[in-house]
């Protein structure tokens, strides 16, 4: 992969417009079709079942309740900067990424620590 | 081979190999009764019988059948004047006659730990050293059980940590009995790990095995530790020994660790002193528990950031300079960086991302001044790459670590007047703050997913930690990259863990668990190991062990059902040519069928829980299990995690 800034920069505004594209036909993304496919690209194996991040050659971020805009978000799977592995049209669509999108959004994410005995002893 | 020149001419394999021949009717009258005979307690000191008066007596010529005294018992000697603890072992031919002569002209002692595989035996040895501060001895064929025991002296080499090998051969080739004893024998067996050892002998008598034997053990404990190893003639080891009284046993002196030279202290003291952003990182620092004692006065003295990378227990994880967990943030801004014992000192100073072309970049912002210290530079081998890519650092200093401290910090406080005081004192207060919006950030991420199923592997640590909080404690194994407990936990004394595998050899975490929890034992702590399924699955036997010696261990399975780090990098793999990710389980994942640890390890005599996939049972397994272990017995938990 070449990692040159232009190339990654530029890759990302064509994703963003493409995105954009898709997003003017079908804006709310199909939650539960998100799911399945975020299991079948196994996203899961370096973020967790529920989003909740986990750890690859370094920590994997967190994905549930994903604030990143859609469009961001499907310019990094094509043309992600550090390690994580490219997802490109031939093995995920514009549509599927979008649905992703939209389950990871609806996740409940983060809680507040207060309420977790657990992690305050 | 003095000893065996002494005998008379008889060779004592050829009589063997007659005594198998001809059997039982061999055996002279006044021997058989007593083969026939029940053990009796006082056969040991009982006046020798005819035949074993003859044996002494025959002329040469004659085809002895007993005798007084062996190599082996003189060896014996020697492992206790080495003050072994322990001698890990799975039994074979090759080193008989120190075995028995161990089990009883020795009383077992070093008591034998009866290892089903050779990688477990010097891996409990590896575990053991690095909680008691002392090795244990291992034993092995050769040939054979020394390829089984390789990779866990890789795992040894890389850890820096001394393990005493010794390995039965069969120097002669004319004392071999044909078949499996030319298989079991080498001119030289050491040659397969010797890339990986410090340093290895094949004693040629009993007094050149005296004198290595205390070499090895100083060469093994001096810094940069590793382990070391002896091959073991059998005919040494069995053949009478001809003179006791001509054997002598050197003194065992330990080699001091070198303090670094006091110029280049201070030279570094400067530095530091002077810096507006220093910060330490440090890996296989704490020799002892005085290491994390002076570190932290160290860190205290200037106030600076601590990065442990935990090869051993370095820094207390709750201290507010404590800034592991914020490494890249807290060296981005660094002006002078001190690496103490690191073995990857350019990794920590850089970033590396694993792509197609692969980059690296300093992770430093601006211009900063890098400081080693340590054993590092001062042994090196080459054909394994275990030493990491070079360091381009301004000031390399060679020393033991935990020695050179008190030296150090003594430099640096004598730079520090008032108006550094009151900065140090600000920048003490800055790393408190950022530590802890670290851990508010750490309990925050772990709230995410709190009730799902397959568990998530904060939620496990937090059950875990609640159950043994307000134990003495100690973490002696984890599964990759599980950084919750570090993240977490209060880890305040030194024994609360035990540094990793060293060459991420896998089949490191289940018995060096169990060697740390033998250690840990006798000082009554409650011992506490996660582990990978993909590891237990290389020694599940390890667990046996455990059991049969009476080990009391909380081993908890990281159960992703996938030897999960590989699973990732197959995805990764996949994605690139983007095609076939839906085909990243095979050779990655342990299912179909899933195997049911608690069962495995019911069957080798260990407690089982599990398998556990609803958080809410978690609890009250835990709660059965840790009875059991506080009970003086190991037990186990299965728990079916998310990957990470
Ligand atoms: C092999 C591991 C791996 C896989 C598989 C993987 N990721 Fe990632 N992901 C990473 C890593 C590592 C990062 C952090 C990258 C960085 O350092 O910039 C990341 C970052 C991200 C980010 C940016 C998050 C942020 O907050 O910056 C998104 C979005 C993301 N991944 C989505 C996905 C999706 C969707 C999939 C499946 C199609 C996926 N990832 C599969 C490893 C992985
Ligand atoms: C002896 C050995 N074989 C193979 C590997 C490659 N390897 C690295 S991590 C890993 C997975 C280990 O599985 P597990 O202990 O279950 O950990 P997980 O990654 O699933 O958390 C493997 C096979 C290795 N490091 N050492
Ligand atoms: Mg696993």
């Amino acid at each position: 992969m070449d990692a040159s800034f232009v190339r990654v920069f530029a890759a990302g505004l064509f994703a963003l417009a493409l995105a954009g594209l898709a997003f003017a036909e079908e804006p709310a993304g199909d939650a539960a079709n998100g799911k399945q496919v975020y299991l079948m690209a196994r996203c899961f194996t370096c973020h967790g079942r529920v989003g909740q991040g986990g750890g690859f050659n370094y920590p994997v971020p967190a994905l549930a309740a994903i604030e990143l805009p859609v469009e961001a978000f499907q310019a990094f799977l094509r043309e992600p900067p550090n390690d994580m592995p490219a997802f490109s049209t031939a093995i995920l669509s514009d549509k599927d990424a979008a649905d992703m999108w939209a389950w990871l959004h609806s996740l409940p994410g983060r809680k507040p620590t207060k309420d977790f005995p657990l992690l305050n002893q | 081979m003095t000893t065996s020149r002494d005998l008379p001419r008889a060779d004592r394999r050829k009589f063997l190999k007659g005594a198998a021949l001809t059997g039982a009717a061999a055996l002279s009258p006044a021997a058989a009764p007593a083969q026939a005979a029940p053990p009796r307690a006082d056969l040991k000191a009982s006046a020798p019988g005819p035949k074993l008066v003859a044996a002494e007596t025959l002329p040469p010529g004659k085809d002895p059948v007993n005798q007084t005294s062996s190599g082996g018992e003189f060896m014996v000697d020697v492992l206790k004047a080495l003050d072994f603890d322990y001698l890990a072992m799975n039994c074979a031919s090759s080193f008989r006659g120190i075995h028995e002569a161990i089990v009883n002209y020795g009383g077992n002692k070093p008591e034998i730990l009866t290892c089903p595989h050779e990688e477990i035996a010097v891996h409990m040895a590896q575990g053991y050293a690095k909680m008691e501060g002392k090795p244990i001895a291992m034993m092995c064929h050769g040939t054979v059980g020394l390829q089984h025991a390789a990779m866990a002296l890789y795992n040894s080499w890389c850890d820096r940590v001394p393990v005493y090998v010794m390995i039965g051969n069969i120097i002669e080739a004319d004392k071999r009995a044909p078949g499996v004893e030319w298989v079991h024998s080498a001119i030289d067996p050491a040659a397969i790990v010797r890339d990986f050892v410090k340093w290895d002998d094949q004693p040629a008598s009993l007094q050149h095995f005296a004198e290595s034997a205390v070499r090895a053990y100083k060469v093994a404990t001096t810094p940069p530790m590793g382990p070391v190893l002896l091959s073991l003639d059998a005919e040494l080891q069995e053949n009478p020994i001809a003179d006791r009284a001509k054997l002598r046993i050197p003194k065992v002196t330990k080699v001091v660790p070198p303090v670094a030279d006091p110029g280049a202290l201070a030279e570094a003291a400067k530095l530091l002193a002077n810096a507006e952003n220093p910060v330490i990182v440090c890996d296989r620092l704490a020799r002892t528990p005085a290491g994390m004692a002076r570190l932290v006065e160290f860190a205290e003295t200037l106030q600076c950031a601590v990065i442990d990378q935990g090869g051993r227990m370095n820094f207390p994880t709750r201290h507010p300079l404590n800034q592991t967990f914020r490494a890249r943030a807290a060296i981005s801004q660094a002006d002078v960086v001190l690496g103490i014992e690191m073995n990857d000192f350019y990794g920590a100073l850089n970033a590396f991302h694993d792509r197609i072309v692969r980059t690296t970049y300093p992770v430093r912002k601006g211009p900063a001044k890098t400081i080693s210290l340590g054993n590092r530079d001062l042994y090196l081998k080459s054909n394994y790459q275990d030493f990491g890519r070079l360091a381009d650092v301004d000031l390399a200093i060679a020393g033991d670590g935990e020695a050179s401290l008190p030296l150090l910090t003594d430099q640096v406080r004598r730079l520090v007047d008032e108006v550094r005081r009151s900065a140090y004192q600000a920048r003490g207060e800055k790393l408190a703050k950022a530590r802890l919006a670290m851990v508010e950030q750490a309990k925050s991420d772990a709230t995410i997913g709190w009730d799902a199923s397959p568990i998530t592997t904060a939620r496990m640590c937090a059950e875990v930690y609640a159950q043994i909080k307000d134990e003495d404690w100690s973490l002696v194994g984890n599964a990759i990259r599980n950084s919750w407990p570090q993240r977490l936990w209060n880890f305040d004394k030194s024994h609360r863990w035990n540094g990793q595998s060293g060459g991420a050899g896998v089949g490191y975490n289940a018995p060096a668990s169990v060697g740390a929890a033998l250690a840990n034992k006798r000082h009554g702590r409650l011992t506490v190991a996660f582990g990978g399924d993909g590891d237990l699955m290389f020694v599940p036997s390890t667990l046996w062990t455990a059991a049969h010696h009476r080990i009391p261990l909380l081993y908890i399975v990281h159960n992703n059902r996938a030897y999960h780090q590989e699973y990732m990098y197959l995805v990764a793999m996949a994605a690139r040519l983007g095609r076939g990710i839906d085909r990243s389980e095979i050779g990655t994942t342990i299912a179909d069928p899933h195997v049911d640890y608690a069962t495995v390890a019911r069957g080798f005599g260990v407690h089982g829980e599990g398998p556990i996939s609803d958080p809410a049972e978690l609890a009250p397994a835990l709660k059965r299990a840790l009875a059991v272990v506080k009970s003086g017995q190991p037990a186990l938990i299965d728990v079916v995690t998310d990957p990470r």
